[in-house]
């Protein structure tokens, strides 16, 4: 959760209003019996900065935050019930930044422990977004195990996509908080923000000086970017593109005459963002990513994998042993009916 | 003996046979199994499969490649020598061709007779006119009277740079560097209007306004002439305590300190943490008016230049958003005549958000107190039915392509139904486009509407991804549990009637 809370107060910081922030956050760490400094979120061991602070807006909380409302969020299909803070109201001009992070695997990423999101699944949302003109450009970044194979379907354009890991490697933490017993921030998204920390409003960075910045000794994964669907060089690309609200305004003239005359000057353009965030904590534990926990889901995983790597093999023998149980189910239950 | 003949006469229990067991009963109740099962299957078939119904695909793909554009009729009339009518018209439509892009979707046709239709633009050419003027589709406007070639060319292409301004204003990109100025179309805006203090505790506050008579003497005539396109919804509020969300910078200005807003500082103006700009009861978008009061400490309030020097002005824009001037002169009463310069400020920010054109550069007067002439109405009328067109033409496009590339997405009845609708109104826009724009944009707008209702439409969501070892995973346990004893039992009740059958041809040739 501090991962999310972490860009959450980035992107704000860099000017980006509440209202054009999503907010999904599994928001169980906070206020949980078993925190022991009730209804604060530190990022670091060292406790001097208080993410859950005076001022967070969590638009989708709890049993909200579900593959579905996200997807939702994405398409723009709501019900018309659904309030404007909830949705997210972008269009051909706005830069979308995604942020997502939790426990993940091979393409998918869990969400609250009993649903999980395909890398498919976020690709044709990407994809409907850009056919109803949703935005501009997305900015798409995810902190999990394996995150990379997360963005690997993707086929929509304007989308820059980077993650913390590759396939079969895990997304370590940054350190552990003695005090509370569990791990508090993740590493990849630790050097994220302290890179972002450099950055202000009217910084010059390009997206190349972040990745210039991955360093797969410090993350212990190797980060990877994918911009071959990004048709603007990203040395080129600032970061405040997508983290920085430069919505600008322009002066009118003073009014003298009554009639009908207006003459605006000096007007720049405007860039409306709308960012989302993602946090699909796990509701186990007070704070997401513990290091056991991984390590439990990556042997998991790894049969996943092994499935998903040898498909022929995996239909003969599958098929074979389907066969042989239902085979033996049957010479079971024969044997006992036939017996007088 | 006698307990041996009893055994003989009653033979003993077999415990694998239960008194009651027949073979047609056990058949039975195997059959109906089967039954419910079979049953069963065309529910489930039905449950599990997604709909999809055929959208019309040759229709949308039809539309495609259609090119837009919209007739213009012009007549004109010539009360100058020097400019007869035939010349003027072959210069000017030779100006206008030069200068229009085929993807402004506009022909302009000058034709003779002005009682053709209603639609049709008057233009007078006078000598002794100072300032061309305009009275709802007729254009007057000075000419040369020389007859040297200068001044005539000068003349015309003066007149041709007014009717390409009037009738097909130059998309804003061209004329400033803030394309996105205007908001996009919607059906419905709301409108809210606020009077901000920053801190009426500190003494310098208005408390009260004439809100609802300033609004209906200034912005009412506005707000109807453009009730053809939008629906307004107006809403206002005065707020007490609005805190900015930083301080602005102390200058000195004329041997006085005063506070300014740099650039930057305009662009975070809005503390859209802390104020409650609007009300949240619909989805409309809302264009945002806002009259700010500076508190004592901050007062008076200046926007700075780049140099860092207060300028005249105190109002300004933010692109799809709405407008905000900064009052530093005021009664804590707000009445009708303080009230004009503030509601004229907003009708200018009103018009400028929703892209109502200028006029063109060279003065022109608007005849009567229209708020914008019936020209620029028209032009924009014209181009809002264009965004229209190709919008919901693009969206019936890409549902079309969603829909073949993403198997899973249903289309239920009332997205087919939309898409219908939207198809059947743009085909209409298309049709009277060039005789009735204002039937053309009633369509083209329902068009949008519709398409993008279906587009939207919250039973569209392409269900999930489940890759194939999801699905063997969920049914396998489910149903192989119960299809093998199923099987199993078939199987032995035809051996076990096999045997009977076999048992009874054995039997039968004994008894006969």
């Amino acid at each position: 959760m501090a991962n999310a809370l972490g860009m959450y107060r980035t992107v704000k910081r860099l000017g980006i209003p509440d209202s054009n922030i999503i907010l999904m956050l599994a928001d169980d760490a906070a206020c949980n019996s078993r925190n022991k400094f009730p209804g604060c979120v530190y990022p670091a061991a060292a406790r001097d900065l208080d993410l859950y602070g005076d001022n967070i807006e969590v638009d989708y909380r709890g049993y909200e935050v579900t593959v579905e409302n996200f997807i939702r969020v994405l398409t723009g299909r709501m019900d018309s019930s659904v309030p404007r803070s909830k949705r997210l109201l972008s269009d051909d001009r706005s830069n979308v930044f995604v942020y997502m992070t939790g426990h993940g695997g091979n393409e998918f990423l869990k969400f609250q422990d009993n649903e999980e999101i395909s890398a498919f699944d976020i690709a044709d949302a990407f994809e409907q977004m850009w056919q109803k003109k949703r935005y501009n450009e997305i900015f798409f970044m995810i902190d999990t195990c394996q995150a990379n194979t997360m963005y690997s379907k993707f086929y929509s354009p304007n989308i820059l996509a980077t993650g913390s890991s590759k396939l079969d490697e895990n997304s370590y933490s940054y350190e552990n908080d003695m005090d509370l017993g569990i791990s508090v921030i993740d590493r990849f998204t630790h050097y994220v923000l302290r890179f972002m920390e450099s950055v202000n409003k009217t910084s010059q960075a390009t997206m190349q000086d972040l990745f210039d910045m991955y360093d797969p000794d410090k993350f212990a994964s190797h980060a990877g970017v994918r911009s071959d669907l990004f048709n603007r060089p990203i040395d080129q690309t600032l970061i405040t593109d997508f983290f920085g609200g430069v919505s600008q305004a322009e002066v009118l003239a003073p009014e003298e005459e009554f009639y009908y005359s207006s003459t605006p000057e000096g007007g720049h353009q405007q860039e409306s963002e709308s960012f989302t965030h993602v946090d699909s904590a796990t509701t186990s534990g007070a704070v997401k990513s513990n290091n056991d926990e991984i390590h439990g889901y990556s042997d998991l995983l790894s049969v996943v994998q092994d499935l998903q790597r040898e498909p022929p093999k995996r239909d003969t023998t599958g098929l074979f042993r389907t066969w042989v149980s239902s085979g033996l189910m049957f010479a079971l239950v024969a044997w006992v009916s036939m017996r007088k | 003996m006698s307990e041996k003949q009893e055994t003989e006469t009653i033979p003993p229990k077999d415990p694998s046979k239960l008194t009651f067991e027949s073979a047609f009963t056990r058949r039975r109740i195997l059959a109906s199994y089967w039954l419910v099962i079979l049953l069963a299957v065309p529910l489930w078939w039905s449950y599990t499969s997604i709909s999809r119904l055929s959208l019309p695909e040759s229709r949308i793909q039809a539309l495609a490649g259609k090119q837009w554009h919209s007739d213009i009729r012009v007549h004109v009339k010539s009360n100058v020598k020097a400019h007869p009518v035939d010349a003027v018209v072959s210069d000017v439509a030779r100006l206008l061709k030069e200068d229009l892009k085929e993807s402004e979707g506009v022909s302009i046709q000058f034709v003779t007779d002005s009682k053709s239709s209603a639609d049709t633009y008057e233009v007078t050419l006078n000598t002794n006119v100072e300032r061309a003027s305009l009275r709802g589709r007729k254009l007057t406007i000075g000419m040369l009277p020389d007859d040297d070639a200068e001044s005539i060319e000068s003349s015309r292409l003066r007149l041709a740079s007014v009717l390409r301004h009037l009738l097909v204003p130059p998309p804003p990109a061209e004329r400033s560097n803030s394309p996105q100025r205007v908001v996009k179309y919607s059906p419905r805006y709301r409108v809210s209007f606020t009077l901000l203090n920053e801190d009426s505790a500190s003494g310098k506050a208005a408390y009260t306004w004439d809100m609802q008579q300033a609004f209906g003497a200034h912005l009412g005539p506005t707000i109807d002439r453009l009730s053809p396109l939008h629906n307004f919804t107006v809403e206002s509020q005065v707020q007490f305590h609005a805190p900015l969300a930083f301080s602005p910078k102390a200058v000195e200005h004329e041997g006085k300190i005063v506070h300014g807003l740099t650039h930057e500082d305009l662009t975070v103006f809005v503390n859209s943490a802390e104020w409650t700009l609007s009300s949240a009861v619909s989805n409309d978008p809302v264009l945002h008016f806002v009259a700010f009061i500076p508190s004592k400490e901050h007062d008076p309030l200046y926007i700075l230049d780049d140099e860092g020097h207060p300028t005249t002005s105190n109002a300004f824009i933010l692109p799809q958003w709405g407008g905000i001037i900064i009052l530093n002169q005021h009664q804590p009463h707000l009445n009708m005549f303080a009230l004009r310069p503030i509601f004229q400020t907003f009708k200018t920010q009103l018009l400028t958000l929703l892209g109502v054109a200028d006029l063109p550069p060279a003065g022109i007067q608007l005849d009567n107190n229209e708020p914008f002439s019936q020209w620029q109405f028209d032009a924009l009328m014209r181009r809002r039915t264009m965004e229209n067109v190709e919008e919901s033409r693009d969206t019936l496009l890409s549902i079309v392509k969603l829909v073949n590339q993403i198997q899973n997405m249903p289309v239920g009845k009332d997205v087919k139904g939309d898409v219908l609708g939207a198809l059947n109104a743009l085909e209409h826009a298309f049709e009277v486009g060039s005789s009735s724009p204002m039937k053309a944009f009633k369509y083209s707008a329902k068009a949008f509407i519709l398409s993008s209702k279906a587009f939207f439409n919250p039973g569209n969501l392409g269900m999930l991804y489940f890759p194939a070892e999801h699905k063997y995973a969920v049914y396998t346990p489910l149903f192989a549990s119960i299809a093998a004893p199923l099987v199993a039992a078939v199987v032995r009740e035809f051996l076990a009637w096999k045997k009977a059958r076999r048992e009874g041809l054995a039997e039968r040739p004994k008894t006969d």
